[in-house]
């Protein structure tokens, strides 16, 4: 199997007070079948090896399904492919000599708790204002009851396909939630079932998004180009709506 | 009262205020560049548009309060967004690659203010002046000058790239987004922000090059 | 120690009713004097705690990750199956006739509460263009019960469970803690009253007690260093568990899923599952002649081997998983395997794409060919796929009676932790089923029984026994962090996962086994002895971590083994190769084996004790299974 060798700009930080600062690694010998994960699982091998301590990264399932994983890989979140988490994007995507830097997603509302690994208990936070249906165990009624129209359900699945990574947060330069919070609320907004607490919804979650110091949309859609899921950026329209009508027309 | 205030202080709210001042800002340029249109069929049209406006008295007064209350307000939530989005980030990137297509986003609070400082010194020029002659001696006056000349130029060009994001993005912020319309949304920003750009900067360019204009 | 496994009597299909009507209720306003301890927020952690908390418990919830919506449940692709109408003796029967009927039963009949909950929830299920629920086929499983939301059921359904779990926690009923293992169970008066934990973030060790302890931890497929579990996936806390009394059941039933992307160098981490819907439509083939090194498309048709079509002509590349893996690993032995390392077969769309053209293919497979394509760089409308077996689901788990409670009062077990509901071989799409019915269903029934009945001693972590684990917990730390050996943790993971998979996995014999058994001790010796862990107790320390739970599955690993061993038939997922077929196929031994193999810790260094829970089956008669 083909390697490449290179250089690695990985941003240290002991804790989310220390002092933070890039440190620099030659890679070895890569393999280009590698994932980018198991690329940093080599060198934190190396490190142990020698003694060091490993880089600390945030990663879980590795299929791009759990948004446990992200890094700021030479300035996009989640590097250069297109919808590619960092655990799914492949060494062959690089070139012998190619220098790497390796950043923690950066936001207010993030806080950095060691080299890569953020906290990103905001987007719960977010959700525990009405991210959800307020229906109780047991009390549903029949799945069948209410028809949903399949292009309906295909769209609101276009957004609850969010797997809560936080890269639209980490690519947009105002460090806003804003696709986060639009793929919830146009999930829910969009089904039958979700629409009864609707205004409800937008109001809360909006009101926590601003409490929380994510900052101001400012629609330059590079939220959307750094979605390993792609989701669109109509679902923050859809929010703007949706906002806009419970401000307005709501009894809330 | 109290709801002014939610939407004051909600991002969203800001962003709708942005869009809604923004339309009448867009607005105002179209009837303005309307207006002035008239440049190009001579001195004598164009100071009779100008006489015209001066007639109207007490309405022009009212729609001039009026537009300065939207510019105010614009202004004012652009300088909130901005400080806001600022703190958001505190600790920057050591490498940021910015998509292909959003320098026009990116610049807005630049292209506002050149274009802020733009209609103070255009205010000074053609308001606030003492006036002894025509308009359309004015305009000459002013604008024959190179470095108005280029000022000019400069600033419009700041004001079609701040309209060529602006226009789609108020849609976007008012809510307005799907894919039937979108391109027709995204295409018409651009050409709005060409022939606003195009037109405004004629006028200074025909004064520069053409020594006849407005003789 | 006598195990009760609590089955009610009477006919099969009034069990459940009769159970929930038999159980001794708690008062809703009493409710919220019971605290109750959750460790895990995958589909059974979250929908029980959120469940718990609608009926006014106090719950705390417990997980590694640092949010309950990442939980491993969210990797599930395939889809969940719910019985609308089905006859469920093929669940009965997919597990190979080591499942307790009754429970199989409980699982279909409230399989389609399941569904209802979850679309009430907002979960969007793929719809038919009238609006109704859509559903396919899938997994082995012979009728079209499979609901689905694209390749992402288990994330849609995670995130409805997540949903409701945080509904719960802005009205405060559920605490949440995140980042946070549990390192250890305490059983104070024979009783499950709390756990031990570590922070992972600042390393605290810190003890919570409660009068009941759900442990819905996930299953320990990652014992085999790779498989297609998450990275964080554990045994940890169903042994620590096990090692303070609660009995393990059938360890060694592990299921070996056959289509996910196989295995390219030492440097790799995990395995891609492929769901399998893939073998719907495409055909699984190896070179006849054993070495062959041509490129697939150069191999002609005649020289090609469809050896699945070929030797199970009526279900063709549609056998149960097991039956498949088994199959692929058989031509790989043979020396016909595919691509560098030889271990891998072609599953090719070629016909596929003439018979239906590429459109349709590619609209009912794109994303997974894209998938496959991101991962090795190959198109697989260009060249056949290459496939091979993984580890994927482990049916072994703690030993749980009807109610989900283990041998220790107090302690329930759901989801993939405890053994329930599969038998030695788990249907496609069931899992998602069990996880959900576990926590949205059984368990609130059914732990009010024991809440109303027992008798609780008052206390707080003060009690001496909290003390006791936090030390030992602490102790075991340190010992990680001093050893200063010259091996990383993950060294040794591999090497243990090596060896469990040559000799504990898809196809067993005594000779390996007996191996096994005897390079564990050692490689587990070398652990405590040659470790090296970087770093300190004091804050997010990854390494550390990781060495924990690969000291457990250094543990864990021997119990496996033994249970194989003695498991000396062969049934689902468990192929010993003493016990097949003329024609080398699994076979049972009813006579002896018709049990649970349910082990108690003996004590350190001490052999297990065995305990056998004998199966009964009233309505379906147990017989061979036969794909041909
Ligand atoms: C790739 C893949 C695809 C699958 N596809 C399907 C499918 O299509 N259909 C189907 O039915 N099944 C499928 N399965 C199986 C199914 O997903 C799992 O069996 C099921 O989701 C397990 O759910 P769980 O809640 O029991 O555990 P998990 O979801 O594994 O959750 C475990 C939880 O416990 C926590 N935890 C673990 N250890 C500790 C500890 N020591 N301390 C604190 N917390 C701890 C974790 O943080 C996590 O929150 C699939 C499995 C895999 C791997
Ligand atoms: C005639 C003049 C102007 C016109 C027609 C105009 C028009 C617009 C429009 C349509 C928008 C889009 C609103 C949205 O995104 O919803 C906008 C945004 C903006 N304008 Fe202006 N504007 C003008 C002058 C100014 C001035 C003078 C300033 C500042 C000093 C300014 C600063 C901004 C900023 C910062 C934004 C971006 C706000 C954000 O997206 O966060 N504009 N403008
Ligand atoms: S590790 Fe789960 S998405 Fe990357």
């Amino acid at each position: 199997m083909k390697t490449i060798n290179l250089t690695l700009k990985i941003w240290r930080q002991a804790g989310p007070d220390a002092q933070g600062s890039f440190q620099t690694f030659e890679s070895g010998p890569i393999s280009i079948a590698m994932s980018f994960l198991e690329m940093l699982d080599v060198l934190n091998e190396r490190l142990i090896n020698s003694g060091d301590e490993p880089v600390a990264f945030d990663h879980d399932c590795r299929e791009g399904i759990c948004g446990m994983c992200g890094s700021v890989v030479n300035g996009e979140p989640h590097g250069p492919e297109k919808q590619t988490t960092l655990c799914q994007l492949h060494m062959r995507y690089f070139k012998d000599g190619d220098t790497i830097v390796i950043e923690p997603f950066r936001a207010k509302a993030f806080k950095l708790l060691k080299d890569l690994v953020i906290d990103r208990s905001a987007f719960d936070t977010l959700i525990t204002e009405g991210g959800y249906v307020s229906v109780n165990t047991g009390a549903a009624p029949d799945a069948n009851s209410i028809p949903v129209p399949a292009p309906k359900a295909e769209q609101a699945l276009d957004a609850a396909e969010c797997i809560g990574c936080g890269a639209c947060v980490a690519a947009c330069p105002n460090a806003s939630a804003m696709l986060f919070v639009g793929a919830k609320i146009s999930h829910l907004a969009l089904l039958p079932q979700g629409n009864l607490e609707r205004a409800k919804r937008a109001l809360g979650m909006v009101k926590k998004m601003d409490e929380l110091g994510f900052g101001n949309c400012g629609n330059e859609r590079l939220c959307e180009e750094a979605c390993p899921k792609g989701i669109s950026i109509r679902n923050i329209a859809r929010l703007n709506r949706e906002y806009m009508r419970a401000t307005f027309c709501s009894d809330e | 009262m109290s709801l002014i205030r939610r939407i004051i202080r909600s991002s969203i709210g800001k962003k709708y205020i942005m869009a809604v001042s923004g339309a009448c800002l867009s607005l105002f340029l179209l009837t303005h560049l309307a207006g002035n249109s008239a440049i190009f069929w001579g001195k004598d049209v164009y100071n009779a548009y100008a006489a015209h406006l001066h007639s109207l008295g007490i309405l022009i007064y009212i729609l001039e309060v009026l537009l300065a209350l939207v510019f105010f307000v614009h202004i004012l939530v652009a300088v909130m967004l901005y400080f806001e989005n600022l703190g958001a980030r505190p600790n920057r990137y050591e490498v940021k690659k910015n998509g292909a297509n959003n320098w026009n986003s990116r610049t807005m609070p630049y292209t506002g203010l050149i274009i802020f400082i733009f209609v103070l010194v255009h205010l000074v020029n053609f308001h606030f002046g003492e006036r002894t002659v025509t308009t359309a001696e004015m305009v000459r006056e002013v604008l024959s000058r190179p470095g108005y000349a280029a000022f000019y130029l400069f600033s419009l060009a700041a004001l079609a790239l701040h309209v060529s994001h602006g226009f789609w993005s108020m849609f976007q912020s008012m809510g307005l987004n799907h894919p039937k319309y979108n391109n027709f949304l995204r295409y018409g920003g651009l050409v709005t922000a060409l022939v606003i750009g195009a037109v405004y900067m004629l006028i200074p360019m025909l004064v520069t090059l053409n020594d006849k204009f407005l003789r | 120690m006598h195990l009760n496994p609590q089955i009610p009597s009477g006919p099969l299909n009034e069990k459940w009713e009769r159970c929930r009507f038999e159980a001794k209720l708690v008062n809703p306003a009493n409710k919220r004097k019971f605290d109750i301890i959750v460790v895990g927020a995958g589909l059974a952690g979250a929908s029980a705690s959120a469940t718990l908390g609608e009926l006014g418990y106090n719950v705390k919830t417990f997980y590694i990750q640092d949010s309950p919506r990442r939980g491993h449940s969210i990797a599930a692709q395939g889809g969940i199956n719910a019985a609308k109408n089905y006859p469920n003796d093929d669940t009965i029967k997919g597990g190979d006739f080591r499942a307790r009927e009754a429970n199989v039963y409980r699982l279909a009949q409230i399989s389609n509460s399941i569904i209802d909950q979850c679309v009430a929830q907002g979960v969007p299920f793929a719809r038919e263009y009238g609006g109704l629920l859509a559903n396919r086929s899938f997994g082995g499983a012979q009728v079209s019960r499979t609901f689905y939301a694209r390749g992402q059921t288990g994330q849609q359904l995670l995130l409805g469970a997540y949903g409701a779990l945080m509904r719960q926690v802005k009205t405060g009923k559920v605490i949440l803690y995140p980042r946070t293992e549990m390192l250890d169970l305490v059983v104070i008066n024979g009783q499950a009253r709390g756990i031990v934990t570590r922070n992972l973030i600042t390393g605290a060790i810190e003890s919570h007690a409660a009068h009941a302890v759900v442990l819905a931890t996930g299953g320990y497929g990652n014992v085999y260093y790779l498989s297609t579990n998450a990275m964080a996936s554990n045994v940890t806390a169903t042994w620590r568990a096990y090692k303070k009394g609660a009995c393990f059941a059938n360890p060694c039933f592990v299921q070996i899923h056959p289509t996910c992307i196989p295995v390219h160098g030492t440097y790799q981490s995990k395995l891609t599952l492929m769901s399998e819907s893939l073998r719907n439509d495409g055909r699984v083939w190896v070179p006849k002649k054993a070495g062959d090194q041509r490129p697939p498309v150069e191999i002609p048709e005649d020289e090609r081997d469809y050896y699945l079509e070929k030797k199970y002509p009526s279900f063709g590349n549609l056998v149960p998983r097991d039956v498949a893996s088994r199959n692929a690993k058989e031509q790989c032995d043979l020396g016909k395997g595919a691509g560098e390392t030889g271990l891998a077969v072609y599953l090719d769309f070629a016909d596929a794409i003439t018979r239906d053209g590429e459109d349709v293919i590619q609209k009912k497979y794109g994303n997974l060919f894209h998938m496959y394509e991101k991962i090795t760089g190959q198109d697989p409308v260009k060249e056949p796929m290459m496939i091979y077996p993984a580890v994927h689901y482990t049916m072994g788990g703690l030993w749980v009676d009807y109610h989900l409670m283990s041998n220790i009062p107090g302690l329930y077990v759901l989801g993939e932790a405890n053994f329930s509901d599969h038998g030695a071989n788990r249907l496609g799409a069931s899992a998602l089923m069990q996880g959900l019915a576990d926590g949205y269903f059984v368990l609130p029934a059914t732990i009010c029984d024991h809440l109303a009945t027992a008798d609780f001693q008052d206390l707080d972590i003060g009690h001496a026994a909290f003390r006791e684990a936090e030390t030992a917990a602490t102790d075991r730390i340190n010992k990680l962090l001093s050893i200063n050996g010259k091996r990383t943790p993950d060294d040794f993971h591999r090497e243990l996962g090596l060896l469990m998979w040559d000799y504990c996995g898809m196809a067993r014999n005594e000779a390996g086994l007996t191996k096994a058994l005897t390079r564990i001790p050692e490689i587990r010796e070398e652990f405590w002895h040659n470790l090296r862990v970087p770093g300190g107790d004091g804050d997010l320390n990854q390494t550390l971590e990781r060495a924990g739970r690969i000291a457990d599955f250094l543990e864990f690993a021997e119990l496996m083994v033994i249970d194989a061993l003695d498991r000396k038939e062969s049934c689902g997922c468990h192929f010993r190769e003493e016990s097949q077929t003329e024609e080398n196929e699994a076979q049972r031994d009813d006579e002896n084996y018709t049990h649970v193999s349910v082990w108690q810790y003996g004590g350190e260094g001490k052999k297990p004790i065995f305990h056998r829970e004998s199966l009964v089956f009233e309505n379906v008669q147990p017989s061979q299974r036969s794909y041909k």
